[in-house]
């Protein structure tokens, strides 16, 4: 067994408490490493093709990864995977903190759920194996609440992962929550909460060698006193949120529904003042050196972790300025277990719906703080407007029409982050392909974009290579897993990347062996989608942004045609080794090694 | 019961603020950039292209100024052989090979070399330490569709090296220069003209507003012309600094002057670098510290791990 293993994932079965466990075989381990790569592993040998995402018979992953347990600054990472209710599409999101090394140190690298709890329960899972608990005093309550609740009911050492009441009702865009933190994309809190389960508990009852725990700890003590220079020094000063009049001033700040990418009220919601004027604390995951919590308070005293992507999604998205008001959106949706992407996402379109009268809701507008709430309100309790906004807004506009589709923000029904795609092209393409829908942390292009070295107003064959690129990346941070926000400290990323993984495993590991994981693992990803009932429609972005121009500050107008996306496409399908239709031939399905039951997994064409 | 959300009546609308946000598109001009490097410069006693200009050259100064008004590629127009100092990204270089012969015939080469990427191109000399962006767009917007040039006469006189032409005018300045008919006015006689006067030119608002004097017109031809345009303070521009580079009060826009986005960035104590880069007027983000700036520009410094 390679070090950093158990070699076994946990198997539980919902309907009666009951468990097995999964051999991983070294060479699965080798080609998948663990977090996003060894879950959607897991995924094609464990989803029944075709499954519903809220079935029961769903499988939901809770995937750890080799560098998890040891010095390695911000490995104290996991992936929770699925089929997402949200996309229909295979979902990876990734937590941190103390979950990750109390559950990898049950024993496995991996815990699998499936099938559905009779009552609202808890998964205990430690030394004495896996079992269920009644949590019926926990549902209903916020993840951090139910979290605390069990832990106390539990006593020391135990580590809960949790979804809000929005994963309960089945929200599409509920997530699964551990110590504030959230796996937030693609609906995994719905997947587990329809399951009746409230939360998984672990506590750490073994420990994990490393191959070569002195050159582990050299390589940690090399990487702790790396984080603390000035790549990361945003993370730790500001956080995340320095992004947002950085974004504003470079004309890549989304807002009210990506109608227009600079917002008159960013200022208001700066990190430079609001640091200052609301800052109370500053947190670390485990095993964290960067720091890059920023917690801040609202005028009533409740606290809420502020990074980029909440501000943005529940602000200028939904043309909100007053901070507080955005802070406490961002605080309900923390309380609901709610995606605050998705949710900014839908909000926004519901509110552009409303005012061109598609759908009944006169109270609904851009730049309502109270609407807003009151949206997120209805969408947590499932009801008035609610019940629809709850399924996204793809489907939302499925249902509305009235030429809804053209402005609904998401790709594969993943509603879009806060990079605006017009204004950079690279991200635009890489938005447009990747696995998981519109998404940012599993395709960083936009870096490429905000390099200075290419033209982010006109994407072409550079920008198609930067995708591609960043995507591989991803795939390796995500699947050993380290944290993206060190990734400006490694100038040789995959041959840095395998001289941390060698210690810990042993495998005689270098950059080009993990070039070629990362293209498996993006390969896998979309071969499950393949056999989910992906389209090549699917590949795209949503009409507005390629029929609508945008003016940036110098004059210059950004516009992204339907022809220079599908150019950038048929590159980056070129680039992977797919055919024109997106996708891949029967050389590349052999290296994927996805076997289920004796049976090769295969796609149809 | 129908859902809550539905609107009874399809056909009802409501007041639409969205148009409120809509913002009208004014585009940089799909046009291609032309700057003629290749006169003697007797006068000067040295090449004009080569001449400093805050840390660059002019050549330099003048190519970029050009790129950021016209949506195509910049050409640079020498004499065979030329030596040229450094360009900036995206810049081509065309031989002249029939020197000596003047303006028109370097406008002949340049109308040429450029007609098959764009109808229409703005053609300048190198020698323009002034030229401004708004100044070349306003040129650029004259030349309407019943138009073959459009011509800027100010300080009373014409302008035809820092002007807008059809490119498919190539083959007439061709014909006049093989017949030995080298002044551009021979050109101008056998097209449709539009001349822009100052009062033309000034009725543009950014004109009027970031070019007053008309100073884009503005040639050097001797050493006291040069020392004398060097000598004048750098445009006025704001500054603003973002995330961790905003701190140490270092916070909202700034004015400051500066010729260059080096100077802009160390007026404000920074370097460009790995870690540091400038968006100028919102628009690409560069390290690139030769990047001429020109009065009313914004910049901002963004720290380059933007992004989350």
């Amino acid at each position: 067994m390679p070090g950093g293993y158990f070699g076994r994932a946990l198997i539980v079965d919902l309907d009666d408490g009951s468990s097995s466990t999964l051999e991983l075989a070294d060479d699965v381990l080798r080609r998948y490493l663990g977090g996003s790569g060894l879950g959607t592993w897991l995924m094609h040998r464990l989803a029944p093709r075709g499954v519903d995402p809220l079935a029961p018979e769903a499988p939901l992953a809770f995937v750890f990864s080799p560098l998890v347990g040891t010095p390695l600054t911000t490995s104290a990472k996991f992936a929770v995977v699925a089929k997402s209710p949200l996309t229909g599409m295979l979902n990876d999101a990734l937590a941190s903190s103390h979950f990750a090394i109390a559950g990898k140190l049950t024993g496995h690298d991996a815990i699998v759920v499936r099938g559905r709890c009779a009552r609202p329960s808890a998964l205990l899972i430690d030394g004495d194996g896996a079992r269920l608990v009644d949590a019926e005093a926990e549902w209903g309550l916020p993840a951090a609440e139910a979290e605390a609740l069990l832990c106390a009911r539990l006593g020391r050492g135990w580590r809960v992962a949790s979804v809000g009441p929005a994963g309960e009702r089945g929200v599409h865009y509920a997530t699964v929550s551990h110590d504030g933190r959230h796996a937030g994309r693609g609906g995994l809190g719905a997947v587990m909460g329809t399951k009746n389960l409230k939360a998984v508990a672990v506590r750490a009852c073994t420990k994990v060698a490393s191959a070569d725990p002195a050159a582990v700890m050299g390589a940690a003590k090399d990487l702790r006193e790396r984080s603390f220079g000035p790549a990361t020094a945003k993370y730790r000063e500001l956080g995340t949120l320095a992004n947002l009049l950085a974004f504003n001033a470079i004309n890549t700040l989304p807002t009210r529904n990506f109608t227009a990418a600079t917002f008159a009220g960013a200022p208001k919601l700066g990190a430079e003042d609001l640091a200052e004027l609301r800052g109370v604390a500053r947190n670390s995951c485990a095993s964290c050196t960067i720091g890059c919590e920023h917690i801040y308070a609202t005028k009533n005293g409740k606290k809420v972790r502020v990074e980029y992507e909440n501000v943005f999604a529940l602000g200028p998205m939904c043309g909100v300025s007053d901070p507080d008001e955005v802070l406490t959106a961002s605080a309900r949706c923390d309380e609901l277990g709610l995606d605050t992407i998705s949710t900014g996402g839908t909000v926004a379109w519901a509110m552009e719906c409303a005012e061109r009268g598609l759908i009944d809701a006169p109270w609904l507008r851009f730049g309502d703080g109270g609407a807003l709430l009151r949206a997120i309100n209805e969408i947590g309790a499932g009801v008035g407007l609610g019940a629809l906004l709850a399924l996204g807004s793809r489907r939302a506009a499925e249902m509305v029409g009235g030429g809804s589709e053209r402005f609904a923000p998401h790709v594969k029904g993943l509603e879009l982050p806060g990079y605006e795609p017009r204004t950079l092209q690279a991200m635009a393409l890489g938005l447009a392909v990747n696995a998981r829908g519109a998404d940012h942390n599993r395709s960083g292009a936009y870096e490429a974009d905000l390099s200075g070295d290419l033209d982010r107003l006109s994407g072409g064959q550079r920008h198609v290579l930067a995708a591609v690129e960043t995507e591989d990346r991803a795939a390796i941070m995500d699947s050993m897993i380290l944290c993206k926000f060190l990734r400006g400290v490694f100038t040789e990323p995959f041959d840095e990347w395998a001289g941390l993984l060698s210690p810990v495993t042993g495998w005689d590991v270098d950059g080009e062996e993990l070039r070629a994981t990362a293209r498996r693992i993006v390969l896998a990803k979309r071969m499950f989608n393949l056999r989910e009932g992906w389209v090549p429609a699917d590949d795209w972005l949503p009409a507005r942004l390629l029929e609508e121009p945008l003016e940036v500050g110098s004059g210059r107008v950004a516009r992204l045609s339907p022809d220079r996306l599908r150019a950038m496409i048929d590159g980056y399908y070129e680039a992977r080794g797919l055919d024109s239709s997106g996708r891949p031939g029967a050389a590349a399905s052999e290296d994927l090694a996805l076997m289920t039951d004796g049976e090769r997994v295969t796609f149809r064409s | 019961m129908a859902p809550t959300w539905k609107v009874p009546n399809r056909s009802r609308t409501h007041a639409s603020p969205l148009n409120q946000h809509s913002s009208s598109i004014v585009d940089v001009v799909a046009a291609v950039g032309v700057v003629l490097v290749g006169g003697r410069s007797s006068r000067m006693g040295s090449p004009k292209s080569d001449l400093e200009w805050h840390g660059s050259t002019l050549l330099r100064r003048t190519t970029a100024v050009v790129a950021r008004a016209v949506e195509g590629p910049v050409l640079v127009v020498r004499a065979a052989g030329q030596l040229l100092p450094e360009l900036g990204p995206g810049v081509t270089v065309h031989d002249d090979t029939r020197e000596g012969r003047g303006p028109l015939q370097g406008i002949a080469v340049a109308l040429a070399a450029a007609a098959d990427r764009a109808d229409v191109a703005f053609v300048c000399s190198t020698d323009m330490p002034f030229l401004h962006v708004a100044f070349v767009r306003a040129v650029l917007r004259a030349l309407t569709e019943d138009v073959d040039v459009a011509l800027p006469v100010t300080r009373g006189y014409p302008q035809p090296l820092a002007a807008a032409y059809r490119t498919s005018l190539a083959p007439l300045a061709d014909k006049l220069v093989a017949a030995d008919r080298l002044r551009p006015a021979f050109l101008f006689d056998e097209c449709r003209v539009t001349r822009l006067d100052d009062a033309a030119l000034r009725a543009d608002p950014l004109v009027a507003a970031l070019d007053p004097a008309l100073d884009s017109v503005v040639n050097l031809n001797e050493p006291a012309d040069y020392e004398q345009a060097r000598s004048l303070p750098p445009p006025e521009i704001t500054v603003q600094c973002f995330g961790v580079l905003a701190g140490q009060g270092g916070r909202g826009p700034r004015t400051v002057r500066a010729a260059t986005l080096a100077e802009a960035a160390a007026a404000v104590s920074l370097r460009l670098g790995q870690h540091v880069l400038a968006a100028l007027n919102g628009d690409q983000v560069t390290r690139d510290g030769h990047l001429p700036l020109l009065t009313g520009d914004t910049v901002a410094f963004i720290s380059a791990d933007a992004g989350g």
